[in-house]
């Protein structure tokens, strides 16, 4: 990608880039562009290097090593153009002022905002607008926090987990105000840790874990992953290479363990491999069912990612499965861990 | 730069009416109460020629300014603390422009605080001095003032929000004696006296008395002063440049 300032320059472009914070390492390498118009959830647990990542980005921390581009531009120039937008963690409104006061405030320092008015109108802030920000709800308070972050009329806006504080009702609203947003063709970025709410609203999911980015493709591809339930049960005959061979070509299974004389599979189809189980192994008990957590999802590819790159093979890729999540400085594979072909 | 901003900030920290009775109602009553006591039966201090209700004006006009333009240290740990300038790091304001903003902040209530004491001592308690008078003493406390705001902005840079108050305690009370500002320095001891040549709220009672007077040699609080601006203000980039490379 040598394009640098091409018309259509990636919305964001992250080379290379690591953080690390004395001995804890933040962002362990991360290759990511996302094309102008991309509806992107950041999707991974707490500490898995999100707010960082956009931090980054943003140009609000400096990297220890790597580039962030916005529009093929440093990230201070796409900011001082008014080209993005964003609702941060730990990024609070002055409690003193109205909803109204907070977004004038901010519509001051942009060159070309939208009216005040419009703003809080996008943001669904018309009713809470005179009401003082110390006296909001968590929900209003990020809806108020959203009218800031669009009044410069961004054509991208980074999300850090924006309905943390929101009760059923406000998130629907607020994802709402979001669609009407994403539909005139702009760039969203958000975090979250709502596999469903990646699932529902983004068009691409990036999964983070311990600093990397694991996986990366549209939501089906994703879920496909997540998907799935574990069987757990205990056995009484004795483990071997051909009994794991024959457990792993039960119908839908995904992936094979076992601790002492538990076994445990990962199936996408869990009644018929449990049927076939059962019909192959008479002594197998204490059988328990569950849905494959998100947890058990992200332990796995960040598992995948320590050990030796095959172990990617646990994604059901179809795509170029580049084995490219160690450390960056390896090479020109900027894509890392592609689900889907994206390049 | 943004004048819109810089307009709307002040405008805001003008409004801020809790801050403003702190920064009024001390000057205020110690004015109304020396006042009464020094300045009602129209004597004359013989160090500076000028009616005592007048300088008991300056002094309390000028620690108003100060009280005003140090203010602005709460303002910054508060928004730091809040994560307000990172809001603001995600707009064309610059971090040197929002540094700028609490300066152009300062001075705009510092003026507010000079004029309105100014004005109450005129009503209160009559003191008869020419209009052109008063408008000099105002300027000379304002640009007075400056080493102040940029104080300000040290101890907003500096200062975690649990030491900023008794960082400005001991910053405000330092200045406020050894400045002649709460007593006439010539009722303190001689060491004290000396010290005071060196600490910019002297100066800034100086200019005060200077304009009040219409005349004085304004280079020597000029340099002073100057030199205070100055000095803190390389200290404030050097703390601005070392915050931005860190992050």
């Amino acid at each position: 990608m040598n394009t640098t300032r091409a018309i259509e320059a990636p919305a964001i472009q992250l080379r290379g880039l690591r953080k690390t914070f004395g001995s804890i390492t933040a962002v362990a390498g991360i290759d990511l562009t996302i094309q102008q118009g991309e509806v992107v959830a950041l999707l991974g647990p707490n500490g898995a290097g999100k707010s960082t990542t956009i931090d980054l980005a943003l140009g609000l921390a400096s990297p220890t090593a790597g580039t962030a581009t916005l529009f093929g531009e440093a990230p201070r120039t796409a900011i001082a153009a008014g080209r993005v937008g964003a609702m941060l963690q730990g990024g609070a409104l002055l409690p003193d002022l109205t909803v109204a006061q907070a977004v004038a405030l901010i519509a001051a320092a942009h060159k070309h905002p939208l009216s005040v008015a419009e703003a809080l109108e996008r943001a669904k802030c018309t009713e809470i607008a005179k009401q003082r920000v110390s006296k909001l709800s968590g929900g209003q308070a990020q809806r108020a926090r959203f009218a800031v972050a669009i009044v410069s009329n961004p054509d991208l806006m980074f999300l850090d987990e924006p309905t943390a504080a929101m009760d059923v009702e406000a998130r629907r609203t607020f994802w709402q105000s979001m669609r009407e947003f994403t539909d005139a063709g702009r760039t969203v970025v958000f975090a979250t840790h709502y596999l469903d709410e990646a699932d529902a609203y983004a068009d691409r999911i990036v999964m983070m874990a311990a600093g990397r980015v694991v996986a990366d493709g549209t939501p089906g591809e994703v879920k496909a992953v997540v998907s799935g339930r574990r069987i757990r049960a205990s056995f009484d005959f004795d483990w071997t290479p051909d009994i794991e061979a024959e457990l792993a070509e039960l119908p839908g299974v995904r992936s094979v363990e076992h601790r002492g004389d538990v076994l445990s599979l990962v199936s996408d189809d869990s009644d018929a491999a449990l049927r076939t189980l059962l019909s192959l192994h008479q002594d197998v008990h204490d059988i328990e069912v569950t849905a494959h957590s998100m947890d058990d999802a992200f332990l796995a590819l960040t598992a995948a990612a320590d050990a030796a790159p095959s172990a990617r093979a646990s994604l059901p890729s179809a795509g170029p499965s580049s084995p490219s999540v160690e450390p960056v400085e390896t090479g020109p594979a900027h894509n890392s861990a592609l689900i889907g072909d994206r390049s | 730069m943004s004048i819109a901003y810089l307009g709307l900030e002040s405008v805001r920290q003008l409004k801020n009416v809790r801050s403003l009775v702190f920064t009024f109602a001390i000057p205020l009553v110690m004015l109304l109460l020396f006042g009464g006591i020094y300045g009602a039966n129209g004597a004359v201090d013989k160090v500076t020629g000028l009616p005592w209700i007048v300088v008991t004006t300056v002094q309390m006009a000028g620690y108003g300014g100060m009280m005003a333009a140090l203010g602005q240290a709460f303002t910054i740990v508060t928004e730091r603390s809040l994560g307000w300038n990172r809001q603001l790091r995600l707009t064309p304001l610059s971090g040197m422009g929002y540094l700028l903003s609490k300066v152009v902040a300062a001075l705009a209530v510092a003026l507010l605080a000079i004029v309105a004491l100014i004005i109450v001592s005129v009503v209160v308690f009559h003191s008869s001095l020419p209009f052109g008078s008063w408008a000099m003493a105002a300027l000379g406390l304002w640009l007075g003032v400056i080493p102040f705001a940029f104080i300000a902005l040290l101890i907003g840079q500096f200062a975690k929000p649990q030491f900023a108050q008794p960082l400005f305690m001991v910053i405000f009370f330092g200045m406020a004696i050894l400045g002649g500002l709460w007593v006439p320095l010539s009722v303190l001891p001689s060491w004290m006296t000396n010290i005071a040549q060196v600490v910019p709220s002297y100066w800034l009672n100086r200019l005060g008395q200077m304009g009040a007077n219409l005349s004085g040699d304004v280079l020597e609080p000029m340099l002073v002063l100057l030199a205070w601006t100055v000095g803190l203000g390389a200290v404030i980039v050097w703390r601005y440049r070392r915050d931005a490379a860190r992050q």
